[in-house]
């Protein structure tokens, strides 16, 4: 890779370590990819929050990249839920020594500087650049949206990649930054509406097909046999799923190429509901996997009126997202059914579902279905948000 | 003396012992940084300590956190002294970068070629490495 003598310096150490580590990382990514050089990026999303997920191992790293003089954040940068609600840790019994270690955590971040929101669908949060923009997007789920829905530019970065392009403003020219790439390299064609009967709508479908074609695709994913409904809710769980299954960063709808094809019919369909759907019903009702959209929360809101949950419901948002369906009045609609918003968390990477205490979880997330069950050891009961609001509430 | 084709991804030079795993890795709940060893029973380096020895296997699997699993082994002082893969992949590249562990990948499907070796060279120089025995 060919680095211009700022970056040769940087590397060098001669800015510090923090940025000799990150322009390390740079390189040695550059070099599995057999990229010639790095590119400005104008927005950096880190993973790697929850002290659930980066443990004492993460702690440390961020303790020692963060104590380095003067070393902050070079682009805008957003990261990933962490473990808990902030400003209300002990909501549902969230251990003490847990929250003092998340608290250690968010400290260092920021310390580099970030915006103000954890979330794992920033795109809500923030303008989104224009179309073909670069960026370096950890969280899987939001660079597949990046990448597909938004027309912005992204490997699937990981938790340390991302960070190096944060501290950098860079990221490695390669793969998904390169046009040519961003074509179909395996086509799913869906085929439900004429062997079932109907046409995939709603969250659990998208859900579904996305942890499928996730599964079955590693490069860009080519969809073909139905015009795919991409309002937010649906894109969003079809996005989140691809992310659960493989290592793809990509999809395109109607895609036109000539390729290798899978089918997507009833069959798969229900192999993968019956693996991700293990019970009729749940004991806790859990939403926001990923975190809720403004539209969601409005949805919300409108399909509850005046009724009241009969169990536990967890609403998983940011807490800009929070603040926003305060005023529009949709939360107060929420919380008088009797849910408990949880902000700025990860509703898989929270020790508040086992805190929980229950044996099964009822929710509209594939994703969530995926790793609720893996964290937490908990049944799941997949329904899309209307039934679950009529089989729960009264 | 037999040699094979090599590509640093992470600079460094390293001479020693291997540990050579048939099997990816998983280095998020799949080893053990206390002891510096593989924690999953169904591993052919089970429990084998690969502290100070360098460490070869195919691909690394998992969380993408893995790589602050290699570098909370190089603060415990039981990382391996170096890491030879077949194909190396973002989670390794950034774990061994942010810990200091020279990385290798192989240009030629070679790896299986390291499963009788005992001791090896490594030399980012020529990009080769030696068995030695």
């Amino acid at each position: 890779m060919l680095l211009t003598k700022v970056e040769e310096k940087a590397l060098a150490g001669e800015y510090g370590e923090a940025l000799e580590i990150a322009y390390r990382v740079l390189v040695a990514i550059g070099k599995i990819s057999d990229a010639n050089r790095l590119i400005p990026i104008k927005w950096a999303h880190v993973s790697g929050v929850s002290y659930l997920t980066i443990g004492e191992y993460g702690l440390d790293f961020l303790k020692k990249i963060s104590s380095t003089h003067g070393t902050k954040f070079r682009v805008f940068t957003t990261v990933n839920p962490c473990g808990m609600d902030i400003e209300n840790w002990d909501l549902l019994d969230t251990p003490a020594d847990y929250a003092d270690r998340q608290l250690k955590i968010i400290s260092c971040y920021e310390k580099l500087g970030i915006a103000n929101s954890f979330t794992c669908v920033p795109f809500q949060s923030y303008k989104v650049p224009r179309r073909g923009t670069s960026v370096a997007w950890a969280e899987s789920s939001a660079a597949v949206y990046a990448n597909s829905i938004l027309g912005l530019r992204t490997n699937r970065e990981s938790a340390v990649s991302a960070l190096a392009s944060a501290l950098t403003g860079k990221t490695v020219y390669s793969d998904l930054h390169i046009p040519h790439n961003r074509i179909p390299t395996k086509n799913i064609r869906i085929k439900m509406e004429k062997k079932v009967g109907r046409a995939l709508a709603g969250s659990v479908d998208y859900g579904i097909l996305g942890y499928f074609a996730g599964k079955n695709v590693p490069g860009v994913i080519g969809f073909q046999g139905q015009k795919l409904d991409l309002r937010i809710t649906e894109a969003k769980a079809l996005c989140a799923a691809i992310g659960t299954t493989g290592s793809s960063g990509m999809f395109v709808p109607n895609s036109k190429e000539k390729l290798e094809t899978i089918d997507f019919t009833g069959k798969e369909y229900e192999d993968v509901f019956s693996d991700l759907s293990q019970s009729g019903e749940g004991e806790a009702i859990v939403f926001g996997c990923p975190q809720m959209t403004i539209e969601e929360l409005y949805e919300l809101s409108r399909m509850l009126g005046e009724k009241h949950f009969s169990k536990k419901c967890l609403v998983f948002c940011s807490s800009k997202i929070y603040d926003m369906a305060r005023t529009r009045g949709y939360a107060q609609v929420i919380e008088g059914a009797g849910a408990t918003f949880v902000r700025d968390a990860c509703a898989d990477f929270t020790p508040m579902i086992s805190a929980l205490n229950v044996d099964s979880v009822e929710t509209d997330s594939c994703k969530g279905a995926h790793y609720m069950r893996k964290v937490h050891g908990v049944k799941i009961s997949l329904k899309n948000t209307e039934r679950i609001i009529e089989e729960n509430t009264n | 003396m037999k040699t094979l084709k090599i590509r640093a991804i992470v600079d460094g030079h390293a001479k020693g012992e291997i540990i050579y795993s048939a099997q990816p890795i998983a280095f998020l709940q799949g080893v053990d940084t206390e002891k510096g060893s593989v924690s999953d029973p169904k591993s052919p380096i089970f429990d084998q300590p690969f502290a100070g020895k360098i460490l070869v296997f195919p691909n690394t699997v998992g969380s993408s956190v893995g790589a602050y699993v290699i570098y909370r082994l190089k603060k415990n002082r039981k990382a391996p002294k170096a890491i030879v893969n077949q194909t190396t992949d973002i989670i390794t590249a950034s774990g061994c970068a942010i810990a200091g562990i020279p990385l290798f990948d192989l240009p030629e499907n070679a790896i299986s070629e390291l499963s009788s070796a005992k001791e090896v060279v490594l030399d980012t120089k020529k990009s080769e490495l030696i068995i030695e025995k």
